[in-house]
């Protein structure tokens, strides 16, 4: 009797297990699909880069530094740069600028903002904390309130946001790295 | 002479052997019931896992940091399982208590307090290295930032120590030092534990984000063994209590240092053939109220009309400073009762033939099981064991109900031999004698016993010698 409960629990726990490790397995099957197609999309807005730096236009030059985010944010607005300075309308161009990739126990965090005349007038997430459900709700809640924050202060100088402390330090890391890297 | 056969076999003996086995269905039965209680336990294990993994939780192993911190919740999980497991071990319930028995059910809850808490110390290590790998800190500054920065977290820290408080009070040796009621308060804190680890888990865990699945299943988890613990805890002693309005009708002096306590009360028709099963009994006088004494019914509850007023009866021993003032009780005492709980009657039954072995104060649920078990007369076998004569309580009673069914009887009195573990008088084992020796048919019977945990395991070892199977052992521990 006691081999029976023996091996009853061991099918029972074996065949739990596998449902639960398959239904598993689609998931994290999207999730690196998903990694992948962003990998794509990075690689091809890079070569648009190199077109941009024959210094065809200024947009052209604007996703020639965001190709470049996919090595360092350093290296983009050095590309940024010099395609600005090939059309010679440097004040007026429309610059974007990527911060440095942040690690944090949540997963890492990346910011890229736009410089219009001197001016931070955007600043986008390219990457949040994600690495739980909760931490994506945290990152949403978040993200929105400190770019309201960062467009109105002109600077990374900003309160963090209550209970999302991990994810706005870590935003205003690479919010920095991207203002130096814009110069401002 | 110290080994007394006190009634003779019947002349015609009445063979057991292929005759209608009445017991061979609830026993069929029972075996069932426990391994559908080992399936489940595992299958519950499988299935906290199993929704970690349905969550993408494999995910996490692509880096070393990663690793770390997704072993620590499968072992938070898992810890988090093992604990409600526990809860539910403890909370009385009659599937558990009727296929298993409560003291089983509780020496499985001690089993799993262990494994329990180093799942929880893995959780909290493991998480504090991964997060802190992630994140470029050791883990003991991981594990103060986490402290600091992430709400709930300190209440999980508060969780962990007074997990730890609550195995830690009842290891054996640290148990023994202390009163049960220190010990009984400390495992109180068991559930202020469970209340704290709850907030963290749902607001920083993952898996337990809102929207998921997995939620649901943990929050019904917990819901259902709250549910648990107040219904079978709580309301149901209540109604008993309120139901069977027990009084204390007269304490008798049985023998020095034990007392009968015979009550009296309402409804005792339904507690029929519980005899030999245990209550926990609160007598409502002062200072005795908040102290709850188990003790096994001495003998069925005897009704006398169709209303089923009518008395039933504890035989108890001083044994400990709460026995002592029993002694003390006067009639018109109030009693609160919890109970019948323990597989120490038919319930247990498996075969025609019985054989009931006490000790002690631990004969006493064997007259009331003697009293009330089925059997055909020549089919049952009563072993009493004590220093002497005097320390055979109930003993007439015990002969004259041997003598009405036809059970045979033996005392087996006098000191154990020194550096021998037996269960037997020092006459009986230079005479050689051996369980099988009392009872020639003990491989084919259901043996019962009841007495001092040593002693008992002694009996249990020489019946297991002599045939006896697993599943034809009953006894009851009486130690806490």
């Amino acid at each position: 009797m006691r081999t029976r409960a023996a091996v009853s629990a061991a099918l029972a726990s074996a065949g739990i297990l596998i449902a639960g490790w398959q239904s598993g397995v689609h998931i994290a099957d999207t999730s690196s699909s998903v990694a992948s197609t962003a990998t794509g999309t990075t690689g091809s807005t890079g070569s648009t880069g190199s077109t941009g730096s024959t210094g065809s236009s200024a947009t052209s030059g604007s996703a020639g530094s965001s190709g470049s985010t996919g090595s360092s944010g350093s290296t983009g607005s050095s590309g940024a740069s010099s395609a600005s300075g090939t059309t010679g309308a440097s004040a007026k161009a429309v610059g974007t600028y990527a911060g440095s990739v942040v690690q944090t126990r949540f997963g890492s965090v990346q910011v890229q903002i736009t410089v219009q005349a001197g001016k931070i007038t955007d600043v986008t997430a390219l990457q949040l904390t994600d690495a739980e459900r909760r931490s994506v709700q945290i990152s949403n809640q978040a993200a929105p309130l400190l770019r309201d924050e960062v467009l109105q202060a002109q600077s990374a100088n900003v309160q963090t946001i209550s209970g999302a402390t991990v994810t706005s330090d870590a935003y205003l890391n690479s919010l920095q790295a991207a203002l130096d890297a814009a110069n401002l | 002479m110290n080994t007394q056969l006190l009634t003779s076999r019947p002349e015609v003996r009445r063979s057991s052997r292929g005759a209608v086995n009445p017991f061979r269905g609830q026993h069929r039965r029972r075996l069932l019931r426990a391994d559908l209680l080992t399936v489940l336990f595992w299958a519950s294990l499988a299935g906290a896992v199993a929704l970690w993994l349905a969550d993408g939780g494999m995910a996490g192993f692509s880096t070393p940091a990663g690793s770390f911190t997704a072993l620590g919740i499968v072992a938070g999980l898992a810890g988090m399982d093992l604990v409600l497991l526990m809860l539910l071990l403890a909370a009385r319930i009659p599937l558990i208590d009727h296929t298993v028995g409560h003291d089983r059910a509780l020496e499985f809850h001690r089993k799993l307090g262990k494994p329990a808490l180093y799942l929880l110390l893995a959780h909290g290590i493991l998480v504090a290295t991964g997060y802190g790998m992630a994140e470029g800190l050791d883990p003991v500054s991981e594990a103060v930032a986490l402290w600091v920065l992430v709400p709930d977290m300190w209440l999980a820290y508060i969780s962990m120590l007074l997990f730890i408080a609550v195995v830690v009070t009842s290891l054996v040796a640290v148990r023994r030092r202390f009163p049960y009621e220190f010990w009984y308060a400390v495992h109180l804190l068991t559930y202020a534990a469970v209340l704290t680890a709850l907030p963290h888990q749902f607001s920083v865990g993952g898996l337990f984000a809102e929207g998921t699945w997995q939620r649901w299943y943990w929050l019904a988890l917990c819901i259902a063994t709250g549910t648990a613990l107040l219904y079978y805890r709580v309301a149901r002693p209540l109604v008993a209590t309120f139901r069977h309005q027990l009084t204390v009708k007269r304490v008798v002096r049985v023998a020095p240092g034990v007392v009968s306590i015979e009550m009296s009360g309402l409804g005792l028709d339904q507690l029929a053939g519980s005899g030999g099963r245990f209550f926990i009994w609160r007598f409502l006088a002062p200072g005795l109220w908040w102290h709850p004494h188990p003790f096994s019914l001495s003998a069925d509850p005897i009704s006398f009309d169709a209303a089923g007023q009518g008395t039933l009866r504890i035989t108890v021993r001083n044994l400990g400073r709460g026995s002592a003032q029993l002694a003390a009780l006067k009639p018109g005492t109030k009693v609160a009762l919890e109970g019948p709980y323990g597989l120490f009657s038919t319930a247990a039954r498996s075969r025609n033939h019985v054989v009931m072995v006490g000790a002690g104060i631990g004969i006493t649920p064997i007259r009331a099981l003697l009293e009330s078990t089925p059997f055909q007369p020549g089919d049952a076998t009563v072993i009493l064991r004590g220093h002497s004569e005097s320390e055979l309580y109930l003993g007439e009673e015990i002969l004259a109900l041997c003598q009405q069914r036809g059970a045979t009887l033996f005392h087996l009195t006098g000191s154990r031999p020194a550096g021998i573990r037996t269960w037997l008088p020092e006459s009986s084992v230079r005479a050689g004698h051996r369980l099988a020796s009392y009872d020639p048919n003990v491989a084919d019977a259901d043996v019962y016993v009841c007495g001092p945990a040593a002693w008992a395991q002694s009996v249990l070892e020489d019946a297991r010698a002599a045939g006896v199977r697993e599943d034809q052992l009953h006894y009851e521990r009486f130690d806490w």
